[in-house]
């Protein structure tokens, strides 16, 4: 029983940590939250749809992510960078219009009705672990969320490039004295943030379901994430993601009837604590 | 930002001008109240209504916006749930209708002291996601299967009141003729509130507050119960506009409280412009009108989402704004402050 509930926040919570970093790590750079980020996953989410319907799951598993990487240039060079001079609150209210617009989009292409995607031949059906039948699906979830978890990990840590993101994120101004190009890193920033997204969107479609408020009930998520994390910190959306994860998968266990609200309950509760969050997150400039 | 007293010249303006402004804004005031209910068809009072509403709501996200540099992105949970909290009033605690109006404003406004006290201490941005994340909350509050006797899930609750209000009757709100006068009345004393509270200490340390809150406390002023005050007004005023709107609808349902609505008020707010009071609700009137001639086409969130980015990116001052700064540059070409931000 506690097993089961512990696998399976952690498959939610895969999800909730490609979301969360990406938003963490752009918030980190520019101190800009990309209220945008939700429709990127919802676009992920049905390109690998289409893509899974033309050429198979692998395929769209390979192919959605890289597009939604190329949106990510988009996004820094149309979006970001010339709002460089704007106030960090501006540029949060455009990507919310943008992802909107993006949202609307999508609900026009596809039309309203939930899809669904199949999991591929190889990863349907269940496999018993430790005395404990569990979807295969789940399994490969929770290795993508645990592997670019330490993905991230190891390129924050061992790489020149994560650790001038590091650099940055502790303080710019100081960062960029020391010779490191902000705008640069931040490019491969947004890349990385859409591109996960995409992965995300991906895999979200044989777990969950792919429909039109996916956006909406995705970046509450995660917003919600980021601020229990410490606004900023990664390591600490991390371990909010999980915390989140196990909150939300125990409550509709246990209360069924008030699942809706536990991360909200969740929320308060670390405010009321720690109102900075759980994570060493920069205080904001 | 604080309109006319940005050099002498403006204040020997005013000084001469402000009795003849007084004069025109109480002859704008009897004219709107009363014109358009000869002039104007009854469906077009009833977007007209809509727009006025909208444009209250659009007033507190306003103010807080241009004041204190904070987005609110959950106007509507208050403006729904004051909606909710009356209905809930009549038909399950068998309250009057004035005393369901009150119960449900005052729970409103404890509501926004409890949140307002929890979320207020974090930056602009965080703050900007709680909100969200507090209009999600009462969003799924009201769709909860144990909730279901008393909010209806999704299909919403009808509200019939027996008795009077102010001596109307349940009929004399849901008829639009009657209704505007009302509204009107109500948008301009939530304007003037606005505007007034803009101009006094409160606004002067909020905005002062907004610029560097970091110096403020170093010189010895609480950051923390201005902005909360700021906080709390906001969302009376949101409240005040939800009991208008369901005395007039006579129902209230989960859209009147979703992100879809928030982000309507936000953009009307930003449409007319957030740094006067008139701004805001200018916008309401517009957006409820662009609604009307584009709605059937199911556009009206894609176009949400355009105005965000095109006022924000382009037009920043918004309608009213940049016609003020307009006029003002007109009077006085020479003044380089008239013309751009």
């Amino acid at each position: 029983m506690i097993a089961l509930l512990v696998a399976n926040s952690l498959a939610l919570a895969s999800l909730l940590i490609m979301l969360s970093s990406g938003l963490a790590l752009i918030y980190g750079l520019r101190d800009v939250i990309n209220f945008g980020h939700g429709a990127l996953y919802m676009l992920g989410a049905y390109l690998g749809y289409s893509l899974t319907l033309v050429g198979g799951f692998w395929l769209a598993l390979l192919i959605a992510p890289i597009l939604l990487a190329l949106l990510g240039v988009a996004l820094e060079y149309l979006v970001l960078r010339p709002l460089q001079a704007r106030s960090h609150i501006e540029v949060a209210l455009v990507t919310l219009g943008l992802g909107i617009i993006l949202g609307q989009i999508l609900i026009f292409v596809y039309g309203g009705e939930a899809r669904s995607i199949d999991a591929p031949a190889g990863l349907s059906g269940s496999v018993v672990v430790f005395g404990l039948s569990y979807p295969v699906y789940r399994i490969f979830l929770i290795a993508m969320g645990l592997g670019s978890c330490a993905g991230l990990a190891l390129w924050l840590r061992y790489t020149t490039s994560g650790l001038h993101v590091r650099a940055v994120s502790q303080d710019p101004s100081v960062a960029r004295m020391m010779g490191i190009n902000a705008d640069r890193l931040s490019l491969l920033v947004t890349v990385l943030s859409a591109g996960f997204a995409g992965v995300a969107g991906v895999l979200a479609g044989p777990y969950l379901s792919v429909d039109p408020g996916m956006d909406v009930t995705m970046i509450v998520d995660c917003l919600i994430i980021v601020v229990i994390g410490g606004t900023g910190s990664i390591g600490g959306a991390i371990v909010a993601a999980l915390l989140f994860g196990f909150v939300q998968v125990a409550g509709s266990v246990f209360l069924p009837d008030l699942a809706a609200l536990a991360p909200y309950v969740l929320l308060m509760a670390v405010l009321l604590i720690t109102p900075r969050g759980i994570g060493r997150g920069r205080a904001p400039a | 930002m604080s309109g006319g007293a940005a050099s002498p010249v403006a204040v020997r303006y005013s000084a001469v001008g402000a009795p003849l402004a007084a004069l025109a804004a109480t002859a704008l005031f009897v004219v709107g109240a009363v014109a358009p209910i000869y002039a104007a068809s009854e469906f077009t009072l009833r977007i007209g209504n809509q727009g006025l509403l909208l444009g209250m709501l659009a007033l507190s996200v306003a103010f807080l916006m241009n004041q204190a540099g904070l987005v609110a992105l959950g106007a509507a949970s208050v403006y729904g749930g004051a909606g909710y909290l009356f209905a809930i009033g009549i038909n399950n605690w068998d309250l009057s209708a004035t005393q369901a109006l009150l119960a449900a404003f005052v729970i409103l406004v404890v509501y926004a002291a409890a949140l307002g006290a929890l979320i207020i201490r974090t930056n602009p941005l965080a703050f900007m996601m709680l909100t969200l994340a507090a209009g999600e909350m009462i969003s799924h509050s009201v769709m909860l299967e144990g909730l279901r006797d008393y909010t209806s899930g999704a299909d919403g609750l009808v509200v019939a009141f027996k008795g009077s209000i102010l001596g109307l009757q349940a009929a004399d709100f849901a008829n639009p003729v009657h209704f505007w006068p009302l509204a009107w009345t109500a948008t301009w004393i939530s304007g003037l509130t606005i505007r007034a509270v803009r101009r006094s200490r409160l606004g002067a340390v909020l905005r002062a507050v907004r610029q560097n809150e970091e110096r403020m406390r170093f010189s010895g002023f609480d950051t923390y119960a201005p902005r909360l005050m700021g906080f709390v007004l906001i969302n009376a005023v949101a409240a005040v506009a939800g009991l208008l709107h369901v005395l007039n609808a006579g129902f209230v349902s989960p859209d009147s409280l979703g992100l879809s609505l928030s982000t309507n008020a936000l953009v009307s707010a930003l449409i007319g412009g957030v740094a006067s009071a008139a701004g805001p609700i200018v916008g309401g009137l517009i957006f409820a009108f662009a609604q009307d001639e584009f709605g059937a086409y199911g556009v009206t969130q894609l176009l949400t989402g355009v105005a965000i980015v095109v006022f924000i990116v382009l037009f920043s001052k918004g309608v009213v704004g940049g016609l003020t700064s307009a006029a003002r540059h007109l009077r006085r070409p020479s003044d380089p402050k008239g013309g751009a931000r």
